[in-house]
């Protein structure tokens, strides 16, 4: 028998604590890293990996996966942890996350198992999934490509050129996730570039839009099963999410972007996570 | 060499034969940014349009977009104008095509000041510069119709990022219908022993029409059509240069990052011969007649003829 959507979750639950954990452990080993927008995707990065998503880790280029596309690639500790973790790649890798003749680089590249194509340069992410999800439209294959991306990405134009293009080819094969942490690099998403009604943007551009909770796994859960039922239009999915989810001194907190904790603050981190602080 | 009036541009003569090469093989997509009628795309859309993406006014995410389709390895071609291509679109270029490596084909027309009535902001004068400094970038530019019939299958079935640089207009057709073309290969399209002209595309007639003036002075000079752009033919370069110890580049196309400026930076290093180059000199070009605006910019068969006159000077000083 199947299991419940809260089985499911109280699974999700567990494993989002080891992938924060490991989250901090990279970026602690290679004093180095982007934090904040890791752990606020860290548990719908979970639930995709873990749970919605159709992959192959033994075969990571299988034709009918389903794709997951980290537009905010410098977020990229979250996906190389459950990839890892899944058994792309050896956990032993994570030892070496940015360091100089390793697989793990600053920002992900297409060569590494389990990553789809290349990203960190912002806005790019969703041009990328619109291509896989054409080549799925072209092939008659049924899998889906997910695209997390920032709310402050999406300052970038080019999120909205690959927008029209997903609706004029009727791409419900493709759903964004805006991972709305409200924070950015030199402040609140507002100050930097309000982007307003971010949800009615997407539905203007054709999207069929949600609105979930992007640290409830049965939310996340309940809403992605909802998104596979659109047909003929592209997906939005607006997360409300807290940067530096689950530390906190690190919650909400704008420095802490693309900073490094000390040895004392990954270890009051990892207390905090695990429940034991 | 025979000279006849080309009755295509080298960009019609590019898509019409891909329609053809599409018809046997069936693995490509093409991807267009709202100049399908320009580009001749449009005739791959009515034959295959199952494999025909109009992508609209937005090339950054066109290259992007393509880059994901061919990110499991299926080859796309994306088709431009040059000046999108390689500069709105630089950045797709080189960081989700050239780095992974993909499967990524350019048809990228208006190269150079071949679109000059169109104006600077149609003329692809720093596209080459721009697309050949990419690691995995290999460059071609077709001179005349068979040229061109003969890139897309050479794009097609060459590995990773292909980009190839099309013209506006008509000019002449030189080759038959047996010649071969490869990646990094070369032509020899006149013999001769005073002086070296490389050049490619719509300058290469330029430089015909200077070595036959110059050969009516006594002068033999040797014009190599250097299609293949990067990588470029290092051998038949150095053999030419046997027999004529100087040489020339013409082509259209900012002297700055040109052929002419790799061609110098080799030769200083493993050969140093009397040299100079041809092509817009650190300015912008304007619009016009063609060959009013290659004679002003100084591209124009009259300026290389000056300038292999000036080379042989030096060699024999």
């Amino acid at each position: 028998m199947s299991k419940s959507i809260k089985e499911r979750a109280e699974y999700l639950e567990d494993k989002s604590i080891e992938v924060r954990c490991t989250i901090l452990d990279m970026i602690h080993k290679a004093n180095s890293g982007h934090p904040g927008g890791s752990l606020s995707a860290a548990d719908i990065m979970t639930a995709l990996h873990f749970d919605l998503a159709n992959t192959r880790p033994e075969e990571p280029r299988w034709a009918d996966r389903d794709r997951i596309v980290l537009s905010k690639g410098h977020a990229c500790p979250v996906i190389y942890a459950c990839l890892a973790m899944r058994g792309y790649f050896p956990m032993e890798e994570l030892n070496h996350l940015r360091e100089f003749e390793h697989m793990l680089q600053g920002h992900p590249i297409h060569k590494t198992p389990g990553i789809e194509q290349t990203t960190g340069s912002l806005g790019h992410g969703l041009s990328i999934g619109l291509g896989i999800a054409l080549e799925g439209k072209m092939t008659g294959k049924d899998f889906y490509t997910y695209v997390i991306l920032g709310d402050g990405e999406i300052n970038e134009g080019q999120v909205w050129e690959a927008a029209m293009a997903a609706s004029k080819f009727k791409c419900d094969n493709l759903v964004a996730i805006v991972d709305r942490n409200n924070l950015q690099m030199d402040g609140t998403a507002d100050e930097v570039m309000p982007m307003g009604d971010i949800a009615a943007k997407w539905r203007s551009f054709g999207f069929e839009t949600f609105e979930m909770d992007g640290h409830d796994m049965v939310d996340i859960l309940t809403t992605l099963e909802k998104a596979k039922l659109v047909k003929g239009k592209p997906i939005a999915i607006v997360a409300d999410t807290v940067k530096g989810k689950g530390v906190s001194y690190m919650e909400n907190v704008c420095g802490w972007h693309g900073k490094c904790p000390s040895d004392d603050e990954y270890t009051c981190a990892l207390q905090e996570i695990k429940g034991e602080a | 060499m025979t000279l006849t009036k080309a009755s295509k541009p080298t960009r019609q003569a590019f898509s019409q034969q891909m329609v053809e090469y599409a018809n046997e093989n069936k693995d490509f997509a093409v991807f267009e940014a709202d100049i399908g009628g320009s580009t001749y795309t449009n005739l791959f859309n009515a034959a295959h349009p199952d494999r025909y993406f109009q992508m609209g006014i937005a090339e950054g995410n066109m290259v992007t977009a393509a880059s994901g389709m061919a990110a499991d390895g299926r080859p796309v071609l994306v088709s431009s104008y040059g000046v999108f291509l390689t500069m709105r679109a630089l950045e797709s270029v080189r960081t989700f095509v050239c780095y992974p490596n993909l499967n990524v084909k350019f048809l990228s027309s208006h190269g150079g000041v071949t679109a000059a009535i169109d104006g600077v902001t149609h003329q692809a004068t720093e596209d080459l510069g721009n697309i050949t400094t990419l690691p995995n970038m290999k460059a071609l530019v077709p001179a005349d119709t068979q040229a061109a019939m003969a890139m897309p299958q050479l794009a097609m079935e060459t590995p990773g990022p292909v980009f190839v640089r099309l013209m506006r207009d008509p000019l002449f057709d030189i080759y038959g219908e047996d010649e071969e073309f490869v990646i990094g290969g070369s032509k020899v399209v006149r013999e001769g022993t005073d002086v070296t002209i490389v050049s490619y595309g719509d300058i290469l007639f330029q430089a015909i029409e200077a070595a036959e003036a110059l050969a009516e002075k006594g002068i033999s000079a040797e014009v190599l059509d250097f299609y293949s752009v990067k990588p470029w033919d290092e051998a038949a370069l150095m053999a030419s240069l046997d027999k004529t110890g100087c040489l020339v580049v013409a082509e259209n196309h900012q002297k700055r990052n040109g052929l002419g400026y790799e061609l110098s930076n080799f030769l200083l290093r493993n050969r140093p011969v009397p040299f100079d180059n041809l092509g817009l000199d650190d300015t912008f070009a304007e619009s016009g007649d063609y060959s009013k605006v290659i004679e002003k910019y100084g591209m124009s068969a009259s300026h290389i003829i000056t300038s292999c006159e000036s080379v042989i000077a030096k060699k024999e000083g």
